[in-house]
């Protein structure tokens, strides 16, 4: 069963850009007792999460609130400062579509190469069925994906991160796809997957799309939880699928 | 990917044990019989055992197929078939299911290999490594690992879970299954004797392999000094022993070993005895099925106060007597008890005979152990579809395949759009060979065409070393998005470094193989000698991309030192010279760990001697590297900070 709890999670994200950790700068800061300024920003700051199968956690808060962060902590990108995070079940992070895909490749490559990345192997049926859901022409597979336009790369990304469900889904932004004919396929598909996972994370701006997607909005700001509701409609269904595309 | 199983009309399931009739009779045996043969309407039943028997490979006992694997004999109660564990590889893909009868190490082998991972298991624990208990303490963590893989355990009493710390660990896996009697066997023997009234009133049973665990040696022991006859059922390797023991106590008149004999025969002779012995000494008797056969055919028991279910299967002044092991006067004198009151024998049998019906009937056995496979088929499969969801890049084999896998594509990279095709590479690596070989050849005198075999291995070793650290330096930078986005270690992408210049290595390598095949007379005891030496280069080089890699992304300045540094020493250690060609005993060149790490491969291809102050030199570094390795890959945890 997947689960995720966190519990007093604190994450100080530390500012290498700033000059001031050069070994010049520590040895004479030793000897002229200039003060240890702190050279971290917290980015996280005593986060409480507690969630089970089922449910669907919406984080929302202004730019640099820490949404992202706290989706990267929970991916296990960062490692918390201090507090505790236990984690059991698979993680699908989908918070960019790019990474990994190689543009001087063909198509059919690129594909084989992000699933294995994602540590499975590319089987000729999955390909096949990844190519499917494309809806691109079959000669395409064997062109180079420079040659694709910015939506058919969509497409292939697209289809490729999503062939297969996860326990636990994290997502930075409802994944939109710009093709106006794809992207009410891509929204099922990403429903669908919504509806396979046990637990969903989303973080987003727009509230009424987390309102109808998920039974827990929490608020942060400054790396703080500053609010938590609990959603009471029904999480998003088929019927809604208009409503959301609008 | 998401689709699921269709349901198969008749399962196979495949029992996995050492031995199998014809070779040997006995308590496990007959169980793996009984499973094969009440299951056979929802299981098709195939066997896989040892046999030191030359004969087929394949032979078929009471319909079903029974595979049999040459063993050369046993050690430590174990077969010796080295092909079994390839056999069993092969076989465990074509069945829906494992049944193991434990305990049998050499299964546990294949799967602590991991092979067979993707099929339910289920272990039928008979009983635990008695005899060799020396051996257990290296065979448990194998026992332990099946068990933990195993869909379900099934025992046959339940008292085995609470005394047997190895099942206690995996309790919440135990089923008890009873075994079972078909009481129906004993219905015409009992009734002819009944007809007969035949009761000499002294007539003692024992059966079981003569093997010193069933304390045969106990009874006849027993059998001193007092009036009754004591029959023992049964062949084995303690025959002789048995034999001269009879003879020198003076009973051999009244104590006969029977020899094998069969099921039909054996019932016959359960009905005509008195009194059952089960007399055995350790326990490796788990559970005592003979008993409980005797039981069936309503005999009194006398047992041993065993750890195991042999007190619990017939209970102490119910259906049996129960005696402390290994005590002849105690054993003798409850025999005498019951031979010497007919009416507690018979109340005695009347109890025993119930109990089999009631407890012990094949109807429970049956449906027991086909729930429990059942069950464990279908874990099996509702845990299949979260299988591959697991991301591997977390464990280290994932990490390594994933690394593999991006090296591979980089190499492809650097294929396409070329004009040369795949091996521009080499074709650089040769003319900087060939430059380079002719500028030394002006610089010093001799043998300039002969070194340049040595020359191209040297400074491919030298490319494939300095382009992995110089790579490492940038490599999390570059793969920034994969580390965030995609939430993958940033071990892996060092590790793609040494994949990624270790191809590019073989192309190069080329240049050096054919000057090596051409120039020089052949020697492949040197080149065996090298690939050691090699092999420690390599690992350095690991060491090294690891340890700078890290480094170098956290501190920004250390990649132009670390590049400013590898000309350097590209210069003073002797990768384009030898340290002949100049003064021998040169200081800079004695203490430059990379002189020596070139060494190790270098000495053997040329002389076939290895340099052991190089050797010890480049272990210390390796050392020093493992060490540096280990660190660093524990504070990479923060890499997603510096990049």
């Amino acid at each position: 069963m997947a689960s995720i709890s966190l519990s007093k999670v604190c994450l100080d994200y530390p500012l290498y850009g700033a000059y001031g950790f050069s070994l010049k700068r520590r040895l004479l800061g030793r000897l002229i007792r200039e003060p240890d300024r702190t050279q971290t920003i917290r980015a996280l700051d005593d986060v409480t999460i507690e969630a089970a199968s089922r449910d669907r956690i919406g984080l929302t808060g202004p730019n640099g609130s820490g949404k992202s962060t706290l989706l990267r902590l929970i991916a296990g990108v960062y490692p918390p400062t201090s507090g505790r995070l236990d984690i059991t079940g698979s993680i699908m992070p989908l918070l960019g579509l790019n990474a990994g895909a190689n543009l001087d490749f063909v198509a059919a490559d690129n594909i084989g190469l992000l699933l294995r990345i994602s540590g499975r192997k590319p089987t000729p049926a999955i390909v096949d069925e990844i190519w499917a859901f494309t809806e691109l022409e079959e000669r395409m597979r064997h062109l180079p994906l420079r040659m694709f336009s910015s939506g058919m790369l969509m497409r292939v990304l697209f289809a490729t991160a999503t062939a297969f469900p996860a326990d636990i889904l994290l997502l930075d932004e409802w994944l939109s796809v710009v093709d106006e004919n794809f992207s009410a396929k891509a929204e099922q598909r990403l429903l669908k997957l919504v509806q396979l996972a046990a637990i969903v994370i989303i973080a987003s701006h727009d509230q009424g799309l987390l309102r109808r997607t998920c039974t827990r909005i929490v608020s942060l700001d400054h790396g703080r939880i500053v609010n938590m509701t609990k959603v009471g409609a029904e999480p998003a269904s088929q019927p809604r699928l208009q409503e959301m595309r609008a | 990917m998401m689709q699921a199983n269709e349901p198969l009309p008749r399962l196979s399931v495949l029992h996995i044990f050492k031995v199998y009739y014809p070779d040997l009779f006995g308590g496990t045996l007959s169980v793996i019989r009984d499973i094969c043969a009440e299951l056979k309407e929802t299981f098709s039943a195939a066997i896989l055992v040892c046999s030191r028997s030359d004969g087929e490979g394949e032979i078929v006992v009471d319909d079903v197929k029974v595979e049999r694997v040459h063993s050369f004999g046993d050690v430590l109660s174990l077969p010796a078939a080295p092909s079994y564990p390839l056999r069993l590889w092969r076989r465990i893909a074509e069945h829906d299911l494992l049944a193991l009868h434990a305990p049998f190490p050499l299964a546990d082998l294949v799967f602590a290999l991991g092979f067979g991972r993707n099929r339910p298991l289920v272990v039928h624990w008979h009983a635990d490594i008695v005899s060799h208990a020396r051996l257990r303490r290296w065979v448990e963590p194998l026992i332990r690992g099946t068990l933990r893989r195993a869909q379900a355990i099934i025992v046959s009493d339940h008292v085995l879970i609470d005394k047997t710390p190895l099942l206690q660990e995996f309790a919440d896996k135990c089923c008890v299954v009873p075994f079972g009697v078909d009481v129906d066997e004993y219905a015409e023997p009992l009734r002819h004797r009944a007809e007969v009234g035949h009761d000499r009133g002294r007539l003692v049973l024992a059966c079981g392999r003569l093997v010193p665990y069933k304390g045969f040696d106990v009874l006849i022991r027993a059998a001193v000094g007092r009036d009754f006859e004591v029959w023992i059922v049964g062949e084995g390797r303690e025959r002789a022993r048995l034999e001269e023991l009879c003879r020198e106590l003076g009973v051999e008149h009244r104590v006969r070993l029977l020899g094998a004999v069969s099921d039909g025969e054996l019932a016959k002779l359960m009905c005509m005895a008195d009194v059952f012995v089960l007399p055995s000494v350790t326990n490796a008797e788990t559970f005592g099925l003979v008993q409980l056969e005797a039981m069936a055919a309503a005999r009194p028991i006398v047992n041993t106060r065993l750890d195991t279910a042999v007190p619990h299967v017939a209970r102490h002044g119910i259906e049996a007597i129960t005696v402390p092991p290994g005590d002849p006067a105690r054993l003798g004198k409850a025999i005498d008890t019951l031979l010497a009151d007919p009416e507690r024998r018979r109340r005695m049998g009347e109890a025993a005979r119930r109990r089999a019906v009631i407890k012990y009937s094949t109807y429970v056995f049956r449906n027991g152990i086909e729930m429990v496979y059942r069950q464990a088929i279908a874990a099996k499969a509702a845990a299949r579809p979260v299988a591959p969801a697991q991301p591997t890049s977390a464990t280290l084999p994932g990490a390594i395949r994933i690394a593999a896998a991006l090296a591979w594509s980089d190499m492809r990279h650097r294929y396409v759009r070329s004009i040369l095709g795949p091996f521009w590479m080499s074709i650089q690596m040769a003319i900087m060979v060939g430059v380079l070989g002719s500028v030394i050849g002006h610089l010093s005198n001799a043998g300039a065409v002969a070194r340049l075999p040595m020359l191209a291995l040297s400074l491919t070793a030298w490319t494939f070393l300095s382009n992995v650290v110089l790579d490492a330096t940038t490599a999390l930078q570059n793969s920034a998005s994969l580390i965030k986005d995609r939430a993958l270690p940033p071990i892996i992408f060092l590790l793609q470094c040494v994949f990624r210049q270790g191809l590019f290595a073989l192309h190069n390598a080329c240049v050096p193989l054919l000057l090596w095949l051409v120039l020089t007379p052949m020697n492949v005891d040197g080149a065996l000698a090298a690939l050691p030496g090699l092999a420690l280069f390599s690992i350095c080089t690991l060491g090294l991309s690891i340890v700078l890699g890290a480094i170098a992304t956290r501190f920004r300045d250390l990649k132009p030192i670390i590049e400013s540094t590898l000309t350097l020493a590209f210069l003073a250690s002797p990768i384009i010279w030898t340290p002949e060609m100049i003064n021998h005993g040169a200081s800079i060149t004695r203490f430059n760990p990379l002189t020596h790490l070139f060494a190790v491969w270098r000495e053997p291809l040329a002389t076939g001697e290895v340099a052991m102050t190089s050797l010890l030199y480049v272990l210390v570094c390796v050392a020093v590297l493992a060490l540096g390795s280990v660190v660093t890959a524990l504070h990479l945890r923060k890499a997603a900070f510096w990049i």
